[in-house]
C-alpha cells in the first residue's frame, strides 16, 4: 500500500449560494521516500490537495489514506494527533510565531509529546544544527532574514520526525539564493533521511528538484512528469555533510 | 487541566507582549483594589457588629445626641449595681473630637483604675510596664494601635483632641476594633480636662450581665429605677446601639456593594477584551499551532489560562497593595463615637483572590470557543 492513497477524492464548498469544487474525484498515490511537487495555476486545487493529506482539511467525499490511516473519517481531535504524530507543515510566510525565539518555535510540536525536557532540547538542538541555525536558536523571528526563518520552519516541521513533509510554496517568498538554499536543504532531507515529501510550487525551477511532478487543473490531475534526474537539480549545492548519520532525535 | 509543560509558553505569550499584558494587568489591579478596600469596609462593619459583647448593657442619657453629650449623674452606679441582673457596673466617660461620622475620630474613654485593669486590660496586648506607666501620669492615656498608627503617637508624646491634651503613656492592640482606635483615660483626669461641670458626671454606663441571655429585661429595669430623675436613660445592648448610631454608614456600605459588583464587571470586560483581541490578532498563529497538532480543546486552554495568569497578576498587585495602603493608613470609620477599623481581612483577600482567578476563567471561556472552533485551512488564509 502507498504510502498515500487517495481515491475518487473530492472537496467542496459552500460559497453563498454557489458550490465551489477545488478538487474533483482525484486518484493519486504517493509512496514512501517520495519527493512529489504539486504545479498547477491558481485555483487548481494544488493547497487543497496538501491540506487534506495533512489531515488539516476533510474531503468531502472519497478516500484518503495517510500512512495507512484513513484520514477522512477522523474526529478533530483525533486528526490533530495523528498530524502531530505524521505530519510536518512548511508553509510559505513560515509562520513562525512571533513573541517565540528560533529555539522555542522548533519546540512548539515537541510539548505535543511526553518527553522531558532534556530530551526536547536534545531534538530541538539536533534540527537546529541540522538546518544550519545552532547559533541562532535565541533569536526571535523579526531578527532573522526571510531564509533563515523558513529554515527554522522547516526545522520545526521536522522535529518530531514526521512520516510526511508538507510544504506549501516554501520559496514564494524567497529570493533566488534563498530559495536554492531551502530546496537543497529539503532534498538532504528526502535522500540523506529518506523523507517523504510533497510540495505544492508554481515554480518549475523548485519542481525540477522532485522525484515527480503532478500538474493538477480545476480540481484534476492532468499530467505528471519525471523532471530530468529527479532529487538532484540543477546547480544543487552539495557543501552541506550527510545527515543521515546524525539523525540521532529517533521518533517520537 | 493544562500540561505544566504548556505553562512557560503562556507565560512567555503575555510577558513578551508587555504593553498589552501590563495594561490589562494595571486595569485589573485598579478594579481589585478598588474591590479589596470596599470589601474591607464591608466585612469590617460586619465584623463590628458581630464583635458587640451580648453580655454587656450600655446606659446613655436618653435622646442624647452623642455620647459626649450623654450627660449621667456618677452616682448612678451604685443605684444600677443594686437591680437584679446586672453583675458590674462601669463608668465611663466619653470625649470625641467629632461626633459625626468621619475617619478621624479620636475617641477618649475615660475609665477607672480598677475597671480598666478587671474588664478592659484583659481585651488588649499591653506592652510590659505599660499599665504601670499610665498609673504614675493623671493625664496619661494608653492609645490603640489603630489611633497612633493614623495619628503618628508614641510612647512619651502628648497630644491634643476634643480638647483634652494628654501623655502617652503606652500603646495597646487589640483584636477588636472597638479598643484599638481609642485612647484609654483616667476618669476624673476626663471629668476635669473636658472643662464645664463634668465633675461627677460620665457619658455612659457599660453594665456586664450576671446570666446571658436577660439584656432586654434588665435594660428595661434600668430605665424604669431612673426614669422619674432627672437625668433618665435609654439602655440598649452595643449593638444595637452601633446599629442605631451606624445607620446611616451601613447604607453607605452596603450601597459600595455594588461598587464592588462593579469592579468585578470591569475584570471581566478588561480581561474578555485583552484576550478577544489578543485571539484575534493571533488567527493565524492558533492555526499553525493547529496544523502542528495542537487540537481546539488545547488552543482554548491556552486562551483560558493566559487570562487566568493575566487576572491573577492583576488580582495579586491590586488585592496586596490595597492591603498595604489600608493597614499604612489605619483607617477607621467612626459615628458618635463608635469605631468601624477599616481592615482587609486574610480571609477576605483570599476570598477575592478566588473571584478574580474565577473571573480570568469565565473571560477567557468565549474567545478560547471561538479559537478553537476556527477552521485551520480559512484561519490559515488570514493575512
Amino acid at each position: 500500500m502507498a504510502l498515500i492513497e487517495c481515491r475518487r477524492l473530492t472537496r467542496t464548498y459552500a460559497k453563498g449560494a454557489l458550490t465551489i469544487t477545488p478538487l474533483e474525484e482525484l486518484d493519486l498515490d504517493i509512496e514512501a521516500g517520495e519527493f512529489v511537487a504539486l504545479m498547477g495555476p491558481s485555483g487548481s486545487g494544488k493547497t487543497t490537495l496538501l491540506n487534506l493529506i495533512a489531515g488539516i482539511d476533510r474531503p468531502t467525499s472519497g478516500t484518503l489514506h495517510v500512512a495507512g490511516v484513513e484520514t477522512g473519517s477522523l474526529s478533530r481531535s483525533k486528526r490533530a494527533a495523528w498530524r502531530a504524530a505524521h505530519v510536518g507543515y512548511i508553509f510559505q510566510l513560515y509562520n513562525l510565531i512571533p513573541t517565540l525565539t528560533a529555539y522555542e518555535n522548533i519546540e512548539l510540536p515537541l510539548l505535543l509529546h511526553p518527553l522531558t525536557r532534556r530530551e526536547r532540547h536534545r531534538k530541538v538542538a539536533f534540527a537546529l544544527e541540522l538546518v544550519g541555525l545552532a547559533d541562532r536558536h535565541d533569536h526571535y523571528p523579526r531578527q532573522l532574514s526571510g531564509g533563515q526563518e523558513q529554515r527554522v520552519a522547516i526545522a520545526r516541521a521536522i522535529v518530531t520526525d514526521p512520516t510526511l513533509l508538507v510544504a506549501d510554496e516554501p520559496t514564494g517568498d524567497l529570493d533566488a539564493a534563498a530559495a536554492d538554499s531551502i530546496m537543497t536543504l529539503l532534498s538532504r532531507l528526502h535522500v540523506e533521511l529518506g523523507k517523504t515529501i510533497l510540495l505544492v510550487t508554481h515554480d518549475p525551477q523548485t519542481a525540477a528538484w522532485a522525484d515527480r511532478v503532478l500538474h493538477l487543473d480545476k480540481g484534476r490531475l492532468v499530467a505528471r512528469h519525471v523532471p530530468a534526474g529527479g532529487a538532484a537539480p540543477p546547480g544543487a549545492s552539495a557543501d552541506a555533510a550527510p545527515v543521515a548519520s546524525r539523525a540521532a532525535g529517533g521518533r517520537t | 487541566m493544562l500540561r505544566m509543560r504548556f505553562l512557560p509558553l503562556v507565560v512567555k505569550q503575555i510577558v513578551r507582549q508587555p504593553v498589552r499584558a501590563g495594561l490589562a494587568v494595571a486595569g485589573v489591579a485598579v478594579a481589585m483594589f478598588l474591590f479589596g478596600g470596599v470589601s474591607a469596609l464591608q466585612s469590617s462593619a460586619d465584623a463590628a457588629m458581630e464583635a458587640a459583647d451580648p453580655n454587656w448593657l450600655i446606659v446613655y442619657r436618653k435622646d442624647r445626641y452623642c455620647p459626649s453629650t450623654s450627660r449621667l449623674p456618677e452616682s448612678y452606679a451604685d443605684r444600677i449595681a443594686r437591680i437584679p441582673g446586672a453583675a458590674r457596673v462601669v463608668p465611663v466617660r466619653i470625649a470625641v473630637n467629632n461626633c459625626r461620622a468621619g475617619l478621624d475620630v479620636v475617641t477618649f474613654r475615660g475609665v477607672r483604675e480598677r475597671d480598666f485593669v478587671d474588664e478592659f486590660a484583659p481585651r488588649l496586648t499591653l506592652a510590659p510596664g505599660a499599665v504601670d506607666a499610665w498609673r504614675s501620669r493623671s493625664d496619661a492615656v494608653l492609645v490603640g494601635e489603630t489611633l497612633a498608627r493614623r495619628r503618628r503617637l508614641n510612647v512619651g508624646d502628648r497630644f491634643n483632641a476634643a480638647g483634652v491634651t494628654a501623655y502617652v503613656a503606652g500603646v495597646v492592640r487589640s483584636d477588636e476594633p472597638e479598643h484599638d482606635n481609642v485612647a484609654y483615660a483616667h476618669l476624673p483626669f476626663l471629668q476635669f480636662a473636658t472643662g464645664g461641670r463634668s465633675g461627677g458626671y460620665v457619658t455612659q454606663f457599660n453594665v456586664r450581665l450576671a446570666r446571658p441571655g436577660t439584656g432586654e429585661t434588665v435594660a428595661a429595669a434600668i430605665d424604669a429605677e431612673l426614669a422619674a430623675d432627672a437625668e433618665p436613660t435609654q439602655t440598649r445592648s452595643p449593638q444595637a446601639f452601633l446599629l442605631a448610631a451606624a445607620d446611616d454608614v451601613m447604607q453607605i456600605v452596603r450601597f459600595t456593594r455594588w461598587f464592588g459588583w462593579g469592579c468585578l464587571a470591569a475584570v471581566l470586560g478588561l480581561v474578555g477584551n485583552a484576550l478577544a483581541l489578543s485571539v484575534r490578532e493571533r488567527v493565524r498563529h492558533h492555526a499553525v499551532l493547529m496544523a502542528l497538532g495542537y487540537d481546539g480543546r488545547l488552543l482554548a486552554r491556552l486562551v483560558v489560562a493566559e487570562g487566568l495568569m493575566l487576572s491573577a497578576a492583576g488580582g495579586l498587585v491590586g488585592l496586596a497593595t490595597a492591603q498595604g495602603v489600608l493597614r499604612y493608613a489605619s483607617l477607621a470609620v467612626s459615628v458618635e463615637g463608635n469605631s468601624i477599623a477599616v481592615l482587609p481581612t486574610v480571609a477576605g483577600m483570599i476570598g477575592g483572590f478566588g473571584l478574580t482567578v474565577a473571573i480570568g476563567v469565565a473571560a477567557g471561556l468565549w474567545p478560547a470557543v471561538q479559537a478553537a472552533r476556527r477552521e485551520i485551512a480559512d484561519a490559515l488564509r488570514v493575512v
